[in-house]
């Protein structure tokens, strides 16, 4: 299980700017455990069970859009999420990831 | 997804049961209800607001207040009312640059386009400022401001730019009135109107003629370390920003080069660089100062004329058919309007 590989695709658009950032992660080139936690963070958002849109019927101007898209063997799975409709669970991800895309850490 | 399946606000399904539907349900359910779960989160949202500051909504005048956040984030917002209107200066700039664009913005709308706030009832404006950490963006959340200090990477603070203020209150005016949806161009349409307020709101704090004005939106906001002199430029859409770290401007200034996407709500910051273009050109036809015929003439179709799926090409009548009421059918204003629609493509 610990040893499947995983990749992460990230991507903010939208915002006052509209400048995307986005940044991609591979289990493979982070720490265990970093590894660790990104694992824990992906079962704490129930991310493979999330609906693909997660986006509010109206959407506030100016607010962030993300799309995560997650790779793991034998199965895949993208979401599409508005700042204003973020779950809970999935928040910790998002700002993990919004971290290594402000220290420049894309490879 | 089969909209006879979404269930009014109302909703007696509590928010933790919509979770667990929205994790395990089928697909159609799971859509049903996250549509559900972020309907109740606007609605936390209004109510919060109006605990939180019971006359918001019919002080009836110019009425600030300004929260400190203390990076803690939160939606709603969370904060400490740290100055109110005819209140003593801040120690904390940010505080002051967002209770004073603010009142530019309201003085604006007020003193050149007899509207009364946001919602045109004396509505008070509240502003949270240092929101969240890191936070690289503003956004009006449908009942406050909200501000963030910028991540200090690509971004400095957000309440350093008054046109930045401006604009983001113009998207509360917007809501009230035409109500453009925030999408393809309706969207495109709702950013141009708070590109083209938010500059006006700058202008005249500057007392700058078109002439005179730099028509830049959120020039400063970027920190030095970003080659780019600002976010958008109503002049020449496409020329504010070219940096390795990210990419350039990509607005057109024309419909020939729309851009077609997905992201970004349909492009809705890219594309507001036509409408946008199209009022730089009617200012600098008429001349003077911008927020007196110009913006007057956008003021009027954004509150009679435009309705939320309204796209450029109804801007273009709308804001024409205004132009010719207001000051006589082929005076300047009039063609000014028409030429600068059919020099950005939107009209033959």
């Amino acid at each position: 299980m610990e040893n499947k590989r995983l990749r992460i695709y990230f991507e903010r658009t939208g915002g006052f700017a509209g400048i995307g950032l986005k940044t991609s992660v591979d289990i493979a080139d982070i720490t265990s455990e970093e590894a660790q936690e990104l694992r824990k963070m992906l079962e704490g958002a129930d991310f493979f069970n999330l609906p693909s849109k997660i986006v509010s019927p109206s959407p506030q101007p100016d607010r962030f859009q993300y799309k995560l898209k997650v790779e793991e063997e034998g199965r895949q799975h993208t979401v599409t999420i508005s700042e204003e409709a973020m779950p809970a669970g999935l928040n910790p991800m998002v700002r993990w990831l919004m971290v290594r895309v402000r220290k420049g850490e894309d490879d | 997804m089969n909209t006879k399946r979404i269930i009014p606000i109302c909703s007696i399904i509590p928010p933790h049961m919509l979770e667990e539907i929205a994790k395990h349900g089928e697909p159609d359910q799971k859509d049903w209800a996250m549509h559900n779960l972020s309907v109740l989160g606007f609605l936390r949202g209004r109510r919060h607001t109006l605990g939180f500051f019971p006359a918001a909504a019919s002080v009836g005048h110019k009425y600030r207040t300004v929260n400190d956040n203390k990076n803690k984030g939160g939606d709603p917002p969370t904060g400490v009312l740290v100055r109110k209107e005819g209140g003593p200066k801040s120690k904390d700039r940010a505080v002051n640059e967002a209770y004073d664009g603010a009142g530019a913005t309201y003085d604006l709308y007020k003193d050149i386009y007899e509207r009364n706030s946001i919602d045109d009832k004396g509505m008070a404006i509240v502003s949270f400022v240092h929101y969240d950490k890191d936070f690289d963006n503003a956004f009006w959340d449908g009942s406050e401001m909200v501000y963030g200090d910028g991540d200090g990477r690509i971004f400095q603070r957000f309440t350093g730019c008054i046109d930045v203020i401006g604009h983001e209150l113009t998207h509360g005016v917007t809501q009230h009135e035409a109500n453009l949806a925030y999408n393809n161009q309706p969207g495109a349409l709702n950013e141009s109107m708070s590109d083209v307020f938010g500059s006006l709101v700058k202008q005249r704090a500057l007392n700058q003629s078109s002439e005179k004005a730099d028509w830049l939106i959120g020039a400063g906001l970027f920190t030095p370390k970003i080659n780019g002199q600002a976010l958008r430029s109503m002049k020449a859409p496409g020329t504010a920003y070219n940096d390795k770290l990210i990419g350039k401007d990509p607005q057109p200034a024309n419909m020939k080069n729309y851009v077609h996407t997905t992201q970004d709500n349909g492009g809705v910051h890219i594309n507001s660089g036509i409408p946008n273009h199209a009022f730089y050109l009617t200012a600098m036809e008429i001349g003077g100062n911008a927020w007196e015929k110009a913006g007057k003439i956008w003021y009027v179709a954004l509150r009679d004329r435009l309705r939320s799926n309204s796209g450029f090409k109804r801007a273009a009548s709308s804001t024409i058919s205004v132009a010719k009421e207001l000051f006589g059918d082929g005076s300047k204003e009039h063609k000014a309007v028409q030429n600068a629609w059919k020099a950005v493509g939107v009209i033959g």
